[in-house]
């Protein structure tokens, strides 16, 4: 009872919390920008206090299950979000950072009956794999927010349309920056989460290589990024080009945590 | 009871020929003001800036006063003024003073220098001791009132003129302009002021022109240096921000071209404003990706839509005002009850203790005990019989009633004659009257 209502409280202080980001954007009050730290910080401490009671009461035996993962995933995400804050004036990417966050964890209460992990496929590998693909898509999330910013302000700039969401959202060159950033970490973990993946799916019991859909889309995934990164680096993509490949990436990213959540039979 | 009043011109009521005969400069300003002090007028303030001259002043004979603040204006533009000149009295007055400091009434409506002139007429009248405590009060809430119109509403929002949306548009694409590299093609008046307004940021000019001469001249003008024309296509490789501005008849800047230099640049964002009749830009570069492109009328459109914008938040803006404007007058009228309330309280107290001597006298020798508790008692007495009334003076919020009431308590308590009395040297409770009545 208790751990269901933290997952709620948390859930609404989520929720809370974007539509206060997008009020921010849509309307750009000062003091809403405040509010809406405190709102995130107050999910974030929410968040936490939940994490605890729900290991200490055994529901969630590790964070080797989808679940844990899922939860630590928007956790990490939102906590990823505010040290970028720090560094970059860019509170108003809480506006498409958050609701991702937000399906995570919503994401993650969705698939608490997940069976455990088996003595079979469980290695040394396993925190580290899952770890690493943690630190991937909280990066691939930071660089969808700045990109889906990108792709709006482009779309502003070219249609000459000056007020009020323009104002707020950070200069392409910072957005453009940021995105770059945050591949550059994503990307490297996210490959060492998919090289442990496929030498984990190499090693199965019975020895034969098998490719599920969701390992595809993993691998298509990584694909994307890498195509990013390397016209990026190799052609000079960037802006408008470099944004839609970043959002494409981090939507197969998605579409591979939506299949382990609703169709998990997929994943194995 | 004083009041304030101003009297002025603006670039409203009086064209820019009358404006500059009023106009004063600093020293000026300081001079200006001893010599309206004095007579009727208890505080004073000038301001003075190119769009309007406006005295304010503090008086208790505010009509006098304000005949001496429109002679004095006559007299310094040498002409009749009586056309020209607006006056406002009491809250229209503070009303006024408040729209102006939050540029409600500028001719740009939301620009900032107006807060830093009023500022520095504020300043001028401190340093020759002609503020007090209503201008005083009135200024520093003008100031205040300023500075939450511009975080609560948008009313600064969105430059209007076309030199500072280029450099505002080439900040929301390219961030900190601190050594980005700017290009001047061209000659045109409207090109090099906003190369100029570029230039103040810290980018790094380059000029082109047909003609070197030209080019060199120009380069001078803005702080920039001349590349001969041969150098265009180079020059546009390098360069993030070009501004053209030439007599072309025909595209100087057409679409092969800017496909080329994009190119050569790897995509790298390129934002052309092409201010010049007929354009130089092919406006078919504006669907590459990474170029942004803005004609004459582009910067137009958005210097009018944030002219817009801001007059739409100037709403927002004037509701600020008049609840602040609600909120000084109280403050005022609180002022005007005060006497009153003092002045009841003190002849109340007067007559009780004139009773309690009488009856002292009667009863015989009382110890210092007793005496004390007998003026306890009627200061009791008198506080109970009093909070009624004294709440209801208070708390009226509606200027109309409060003054009446002001009015009936004077005349049943016959005060006015009791406050004379208290104002005598002879009486005690006068000094404490006078100070609790100034305005603080």
């Amino acid at each position: 009872m208790l751990v269901t209502g933290l997952f709620v409280a948390t859930a609404l202080l989520y929720a809370a919390a974007a539509l206060l980001y997008l009020a921010h954007l849509a309307r750009g009050v000062e003091r809403l920008e405040r509010r809406t730290h405190i709102m995130l910080g107050a999910a974030v401490v929410a968040h936490v206090v939940f994490l605890a009671v729900d290991i200490s009461s055994g529901r969630s035996a590790s964070f080797e299950g989808i679940h844990g993962t899922l939860s630590i995933l928007s956790l990490a995400t939102v906590i990823g979000f505010l040290l970028a804050t720090v560094r970059y004036r860019i509170a108003v990417l809480g506006a498409f950072i958050t609701p991702v966050a937000l399906l995570f964890f919503l994401a993650s209460g969705l698939v608490h009956d997940v069976a455990p992990v088996s003595p079979a496929v469980r290695n040394v590998l396993l925190p580290f794999h899952i770890g690493m693909n943690v630190l991937g898509i909280v990066a691939f999330a930071l660089a969808f927010g700045a990109s889906t910013a990108y792709v709006l302000q482009d779309r502003k700039l070219r249609k000459k349309e000056l007020s009020g969401v323009f104002r707020r959202l950070p200069s392409l060159d910072v957005l453009d920056g940021l995105s770059v950033r945050a591949l550059s970490i994503g990307f490297p973990a996210f490959t060492a989460g998919v090289v442990t993946g496929t030498l984990w799916m190499v090693r199965t019991p019975d020895g034969a290589p098998h490719l599920s859909p969701a390992h595809f889309i993993g691998l298509v995934t990584w694909v994307v990024f890498a195509s990013v990164i390397g016209l990026r680096v190799l052609a000079g993509w960037q802006g408008r080009r470099a944004a839609f490949g970043t959002m494409l990436g981090f939507v197969c990213a998605l579409v591979v945590l939506a299949i382990y959540v609703l169709r998990p039979e997929l994943a194995s | 009871m004083n009041d304030v009043v101003v009297v002025g011109l603006s670039y409203r009521t009086a064209p820019v020929e009358l404006r500059e005969r009023l106009s004063a400069t600093m020293s000026e300003l300081e001079l200006e003001l001893r010599s309206i002090r004095g007579g009727p007028v208890d505080e004073a303030l000038l301001l003075s800036t190119c769009n309007r001259v406006e005295i304010y002043v503090s008086a208790s004979a505010a009509r006098d006063a304000a005949r001496l603040a429109r002679a004095h204006l006559a007299r310094r533009a040498e002409v009749s003024l009586d056309s020209a000149l607006y006056e406002h009295h009491g809250a229209d007055a503070i009303r006024h003073a408040f729209r102006v400091a939050s540029s409600l009434d500028s001719l740009v409506v939301g620009e900032p220098q107006i807060l830093g002139q009023v500022k520095t007429s504020f300043e001028a009248a401190q340093a020759v001791g002609s503020i007090g405590p209503l201008l005083g009060r009135c200024f520093s809430r003008a100031f205040a009132v300023a500075k939450r119109v511009r975080s609560e509403t948008g009313i600064a929002e969105g430059t209007v003129s076309i030199s500072s949306i280029a450099v505002e548009l080439a900040r929301k694409i390219f961030g900190d302009l601190d050594g980005r590299r700017v290009l001047l093609l061209g000659a045109g008046e409207m090109g090099e002021a906003a190369a100029k307004s570029l230039a103040q940021t810290g980018v790094s000019l380059r000029v082109v022109n047909r003609s070197a001469d030209k080019a060199l001249a120009l380069a001078a003008a803005c702080g920039g240096e001349a590349r001969g024309y041969e150098t265009l296509a180079s020059e546009l490789v390098k360069a993030d921000v070009v501004i053209s501005s030439t007599s072309s008849p025909e595209f100087v800047l057409t679409d092969a071209m800017i496909r080329d230099v994009v190119r050569a640049r790897r995509h790298r964002p390129l934002f052309l404003i092409d201010i010049a009749v007929p354009r130089d830009v092919d406006p078919r570069v504006a669907s590459l990706d990474g170029v942004f492109l803005y004609d004459v009328d582009d910067l137009q459109k958005v210097a009018e839509e944030n002219l817009r914008s801001r007059r739409n938040e100037a709403n927002a803006a004037e509701r600020i005002v008049d609840i602040e404007v609600d909120e000084f007058e109280a403050w005022r009228r609180s002022l005007e009850v005060a006497p009153t309330i003092i002045a009841l309280r003190e002849h109340c107290r007067s007559v009780v203790r004139a009773e309690i001597d009488r009856t002292a006298a009667k009863l015989g020798p009382l110890d210092d005990a007793a005496r004390r508790t007998l003026e306890r008692m009627s200061e009791s007495i008198v506080n109970k019989l009093l909070h009624t009334p004294l709440t209801a003076l208070k708390s009226s919020d509606d200027e109309v009633e409060q003054a009446a009431l002001v009015a009936s308590t004077r005349r049943l308590f016959d005060l006015d004659n009791v406050v004379h009395d208290l104002e005598s040297p002879r009486t005690d409770a006068a000094p404490a009257l006078r100070k609790t009545g100034e305005p603080g």
